[in-house]
């Protein structure tokens, strides 16, 4: 097929636009045709398959990671009692939005830019065109919506498992016991920030799954391309991670619900 | 039967189809040869609606494919079907599921229908024996069988074929131009062809159209091509001579 020579700010323009593309045809099929449940369904096992190792490894090594600056600044102060409530404030709060988010688009995120990007360069894509099959309905929707499923989920159980490793490490190195652990781990965490935070959670999932999809659905060219375009993917997601972050940081604050 | 007239197409500087204008007789099979990267991928992808042709229309069955409506576009669709290059088999299903996928997806037939429909077609491709394989571990040959019984199973009206045997060997290609010319003579399909191989041309064409700078330079039947003086003769056959001479051999 015949491709055009363009300039590196001119495919950040195309795939911005194709990114714009995709949320509007997204929306489009979605309120146009039914929801495909069996799809959804299998895009759900998968995103959880693919997600559950990388995000509970990045999950184990944060929960440390916390802990020990928590700990190492708070013991100066001997408020070794206090260690365990700054760390799991801070990782259900915060911290682990963005590792989760971070890693999922990562990991889960650019498997779906190469999966339909090889797809795009195979014909497979054209083929599902002439088959009446609407991709956007057939590829898109699916992934997308199991994300918004799968993220959150995902996101409960790294908390759960950043909380243990936090507990072992400030166990063993600042010697809190688990009874004052557990008795002052959760004080100040409100049911408002956590629920907010699994808002974020959610909307991380929609967007960087959804920009994954573009970017594959309007790749063109070979395997070199296709390795550029997952690069690209991978670093919007990341911007786009931060973003929603700081735009809830700072939308909280102006509206005092922070 | 389809028609294309005044098809333009460009990709930024490049004018790949100018003018282009071409009937499609229905029952026959029809070959449209020309160079390597002459637009001839375009013209068929034109024809079925994938890519927008910049001016012109195509009308299939009267119907104007470039300007359909969504729902409209579906409905040409459904009479095409398309053999890709390198046959664009779904990587994440087995031969029977690629077969069966668009009457699935559909909710055509009850199973026991579709299974039945699935292994007739798969039979009529001598591909019955390997409905549990996946597409990586076909050859190209099989690869494009399967991708025939798919593109049959919805009982297309036109069948369209790009680049058949690109990058089989002489045996798979032979198979593969049997299974066309078998396909053409038993189910009586409209089928259009589009290739660079010469031997292929002669063995499945009822009329054979060129592609050259963008248009159809010589539109003939099989029998007037292959006389000297034609114009698909002289760029098939007797160009090659001449470039090999001109280049010293």
């Amino acid at each position: 097929m015949f491709e055009e020579k363009i300039s590196p700010l001119q495919e950040w323009a195309n795939a911005g636009k194709a990114i714009l593309y995709t949320y509007g045809n997204f929306f489009y099929w979605l309120l146009k045709e039914n929801f495909p449940l069996k799809q959804i369904g299998e895009q759900f096992i998968r995103t959880m398959v693919e997600g559950f190792g990388t995000i509970m490894v990045g999950a184990f090594v944060q929960g440390l990671l916390i802990a020990w600056l928590a700990g190492n600044n708070a013991s100066r102060f001997g408020a070794n009692i206090w260690i365990g409530t700054i760390s799991t404030y801070v990782i259900f709060k915060e911290t682990s939005v963005l590792m989760a988010g971070i890693l999922y688009s990562s990991r889960v995120g650019t498997g779906f830019t190469v999966e339909i990007g090889s797809m795009q360069m195979t014909g497979q894509l054209d083929a599902l065109r002439l088959m009446t099959i609407e991709p956007t309905q057939y590829i898109v929707i699916p992934r997308v919506l199991a994300s918004i499923i799968t993220l959150p989920l995902l996101k409960a159980l790294s908390d759960g498992v950043a909380v243990i490793s936090t507990m072992v490490l400030i166990k063993i190195w600042f010697g809190v016991s688990f009874p004052i652990f557990a008795d002052r781990a959760f004080m100040f965490l409100q049911t408002s920030s956590l629920t907010l935070s699994y808002v974020r959670t959610a909307l991380i999932a929609f967007f960087t799954s959804l920009n994954s999809c573009a970017l594959g659905f309007y790749f063109n060219g070979g395997a070199v391309e296709l390795g550029k375009t997952t690069t690209k993917a991978n670093v919007v997601n990341i911007i786009y991670v931060l973003i929603i972050d700081l735009s809830f940081a700072i939308m909280l604050e102006l509206t005092g619900w922070a | 039967m389809i028609k294309v007239i005044g098809l333009y197409k460009s990709f930024g500087n490049n004018r790949v189809l100018k003018n282009l204008n071409i009937e499609i007789e229905e029952r026959i099979a029809t070959v449209v040869i020309g160079r390597s990267g002459i637009g001839k991928s375009v013209l068929l992808k034109s024809i079925c609606g994938l890519i927008p042709p910049d001016k012109g229309s195509i009308l299939i069955d009267g119907e104007d494919i470039t300007k359909a409506s969504r729902a409209k576009l579906h409905k040409i669709r459904s009479k095409i079907g398309m053999l890709f290059q390198d046959g664009a088999l779904f990587d994440s299903f087995n031969v029977y599921e690629n077969v069966a996928f668009p009457l699935v997806y559909h909710r055509l037939f009850d199973k026991e229908t579709i299974h039945k429909k699935v292994m007739q077609y798969l039979e009529l491709v001598e591909m019955q024996d390997f409905t549990e394989a996946m597409p990586h571990e076909l050859s190209g040959g099989m690869k494009r069988k399967v991708a025939i019984a798919r593109a049959m199973i919805m009982e297309p009206k036109y069948l369209l074929y790009d680049e058949p045997t690109t990058g089989l060997d002489p045996y798979s290609s032979a198979i593969v131009e049997i299974l066309i010319k078998r396909l053409q003579e038993e189910l009586k399909i409209t089928s259009l062809i589009v290739t660079h191989d010469i031997e292929l041309t002669n063995f499945i064409a009822d009329k054979i159209a060129l592609l050259e700078d963008g248009r159809i330079v010589a539109y003939e039947s099989k029998e007037d091509s292959l006389k000297e003086g034609s114009l698909i003769y002289s760029h098939f056959i007797t160009n090659r001579e001449k470039i090999r001479i001109a280049h010293g051999y």
